[in-house]
């Protein structure tokens, strides 16, 4: 791994309160990506992979959330601990984030161009012809077609994907060191999804920009991501580099996901189902001993019912699972 | 034979532009331009396409939720197209809609059991006790717990909002259900699972689907028939077996080539076809063939002269000039 993290998050537990008590949606959550690298997370929907994204830019709603525990160290400074004034600095010029409902995050009421020029001047203090030009280039560097006239429009006029492809243009924008991506390209053909994890290797390679990536896309990991964590239950289940957790995973639940990708290599003949990891993940609420996926889980023995494994790593990949003894980290 | 389940003729959805000046010329999105496609009841046509190209908009004009510029769309034989009021609601029972963005498709304010009941509220289907019945039963299917009816939206996932979404669609137990990336947020455990309710229904009651999709590893595992939209237009059509066995258009075969696979990475990434140059504008099309300015192997004509949808085989219909029959089998310009 290169050199000293960008960022490192430590332990990092959030809670929930609500009227059925306290929800522990992350649960000792640690990552760590260095400049440059691409980090990839996986992992079943639910487990708190969006928590975790706005857990390290601080944007966990509170009430009725709460960050519990943990540290989040960008370049060694713990934003946790960090003053509102330096959180907005951090969020604007040093850590951008791609959110998953781009719909949600872009202002109904004005154009895709106003929004990206007002990023521009609170950021780089470009106004004006030279922020309006600036936009334009952002949005053609992400193949929005006819990005001159697309200026102009609002976020209703525009397709799903051309939606994520203006929030990629906005975290663009302000040249951050570290960009979080969630979900960033499930609108968009493969086509396109190819030229844009092309413009982000060439942003990383010349900027050394860090990149968390989430996703759901197991080939996209493949081919993006230089280690991948897989999450569970607020937890990550296992961590590694992505040749390595791919083609040996460790932890029965990413076996499962990764059994469950469709094959496009696969005969046209007879089609069966798809496999399947049967039963449904268990509530937040539900507070847990064992292991989160303990019930679902076809290696389950007695310890994985009664307490949380412990993580073990070996050459740098790391899993929490019972069946996997070794020594323990 | 069996009668299509949805017949669509010529559909044309443009958007009109607001002008800058009342000088200026009247410009629209051509966002659907002339596109024909069937479904025959109990089958899955699965619709793949560009970013933008107009399969959000095709789906929201089938579902009468965007005004129709021209042609028609017939249900189960019965024109749909010009129906209004009564009439309208009436069809609109027998079919649904997925929607694309499982966020900004939910009511924030409504509590989920309430979301999934809606359509047999609006529709007046059943009795308050069948209606709840329904509801734990659907939130059962789709892998939701039954508290979690209680929630409001913001308090799921991404992925467990698109359960409610799916959830919703499938209450009023329509015939026919247009998918618009129904999965895309889910993970592929999940996404499993509901592929294989889909399925499952599909059986047991004879659902007719539309499945628009970005995943073609999906859309081969879930179509029996598949159509191409490149802006606009349909360029490819075939049966499953025939369109990935034998993919005509270079787009479908960049298509199929940029598919990220799992056991492939970086090394298979580079060895992709790789399309360069933007995609064009659908306020003014190109006159030629819509995909020749980013076509590896677009020729002089390919730019000056729209190419027809032609079938080369039996069922399997493509629009490119450069598609070669010989012998009755034929070739894709780009290998
Ligand atoms: N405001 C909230 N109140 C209570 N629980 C919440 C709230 N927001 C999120 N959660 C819960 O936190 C958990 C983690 O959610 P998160 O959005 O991080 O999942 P995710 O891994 O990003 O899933 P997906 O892949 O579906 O997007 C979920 O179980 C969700 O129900
Ligand atoms: N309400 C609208 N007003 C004006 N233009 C629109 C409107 N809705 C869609 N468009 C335009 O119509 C074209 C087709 O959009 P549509 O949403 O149908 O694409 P799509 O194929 O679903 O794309 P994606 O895969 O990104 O969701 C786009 O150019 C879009 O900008
Ligand atoms: S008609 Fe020409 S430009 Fe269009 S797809 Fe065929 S070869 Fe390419
Ligand atoms: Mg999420
Ligand atoms: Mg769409």
């Amino acid at each position: 791994m290169a050199g000293e993290p960008l960022l490192s998050v430590e332990g990092l537990c959030v809670e929930f309160k609500g009227a059925r008590g306290i929800a522990r949606v992350l649960n000792g959550v640690s990552l760590s990506v260095a400049a440059g690298e691409t980090l990839g997370i996986v992992g079943e929907s639910g487990s708190g992979k969006s928590m975790t994204a706005l857990a390290v830019l601080r944007l966990v709603p509170d009430p009725p959330g709460r960050i519990s525990a943990g540290r989040v160290l960008f370049r060694g400074e713990d934003l946790l601990q960090a003053s509102t004034p330096r959180m907005r600095d951090i969020r604007g010029n040093k850590i951008s984030m791609i959110f998953q409902e781009p719909m949600t995050s872009l202002n109904p009421v004005f154009t895709v161009g106003a929004q990206i020029c007002e990023t521009l001047t609170l950021h780089l203090g470009l106004r004006g012809e030279a922020a309006r030009r600036r936009s334009i280039e952002l949005l053609k560097d992400v193949r929005i077609p006819a990005a001159e006239q697309r200026f102009d429009e609002y976020p209703h006029q525009l397709s799903g994907g051309m939606r994520q492809r203006v929030m990629i243009a906005m975290a663009m924008a302000c040249e951050p060191s570290l960009l979080i991506a969630d979900e960033p390209t499930t609108a968009l053909d493969v086509t396109v999804q190819a030229q844009i994890f092309d413009l982000l290797r060439e942003i990383q390679k010349a900027r050394g920009m860090g990149l968390i990536l989430i996703t759901h896309d197991m080939g996209a990991i493949a081919e993006m991501a230089d280690r991948v964590a897989v999450m569970y239950g607020g937890r990550v289940v296992e961590e590694g580099t992505t040749r390595d957790v791919l083609d040996h995973p460790q932890h029965p639940y990413t076996k499962g996901l990764i059994a469950c990708v469709p094959d496009l290599d696969q005969e046209v003949g007879e089609r069966h189902a798809l496999t399947e990891i049967p039963g449904v993940v268990p509530s937040v609420w539900d507070l847990q001993q064992g292991c989160p996926f303990a019930d679902r889980c076809d290696e389950a023995i007695a310890p994985c019912r009664t307490s949380m494994p412990a993580d073990v790593v070996s050459n740098g990949h790391r899993v929490a699972c019972w069946q996997r003894p070794g020594e323990r980290a | 034979m069996t009668s299509p389940m949805l017949q669509i003729n010529d559909l044309r959805v443009h958007y009109r532009r607001r002008r800058l000046n009342p000088f200026a010329p009247v410009q629209a999105v051509h966002a659907v331009d002339g596109v024909s496609l069937a479904v025959e009841k109990g089958r899955t046509l699965g619709l793949v396409g560009e970013s933008g190209c107009g399969k959000t908009s095709l789906a929201r004009a089938i579902l009468r939720l965007t005004p129709i510029t021209g042609g028609s769309i017939s249900l189960d034989g019965t024109r749909i197209d010009a129906l209004d009021g009564g009439a309208l609601r009436q069809m609109r029972r027998r079919m649904q809609y997925i929607f694309q963005d499982p966020y900004s498709s939910l009511n924030p304010r409504a509590r989920a059991g309430n979301i999934v009941q809606s359509p047999l509220d609006v529709l007046g289907i059943g009795d308050a006790g069948t209606r709840a019945a329904r509801v734990a039963e659907l939130f059962g299917a789709v892998g939701l717990r039954p508290e979690q009816q209680a929630l409001f939206p913001h308090q799921f996932s991404g992925g467990q909002r698109q359960r409610l979404n799916i959830a919703r669609a499938l209450a009023p137990e329509p015939e026919l259900i247009v998918c618009d990336e129904p999965v895309s947020a889910l993970d592929v455990a999940i996404r499993s699972q509901i592929l294989n309710l889909l399925t499952r229904l599909q059986a047991e009651r004879g659902l007719t689907y539309l499945f628009i999709s970005h995943d073609l590893g999906v859309v081969k595992h879930m179509a029996d028939d598949v159509a191409v939209m490149y802006l606009g237009q349909i360029v490819e059509k075939a049966s499953r077996a025939a369109f990935f066995s034998r993919p005509l258009h270079p787009y479908s075969r960049a298509l199929l080539s940029a598919v990220p696979s799992v056991k492939g990475g970086r090394s298979v990434a580079a060895q992709r076809i790789k399309l360069a140059g933007d995609p064009p504008s659908p306020i003014k099309p190109p006159p030629g063939c819509r995909f020749a300015p980013r076509c590896p192997v677009a020729d002089a004509r390919c730019h000056e002269e729209m190419p027809q949808l032609r079938d080369t085989a039996p069922g399997h219909w493509v629009r490119c000039h450069r598609v070669e029959i010989e012998n009755g089998v034929p070739t894709s310009p780009l290998s």
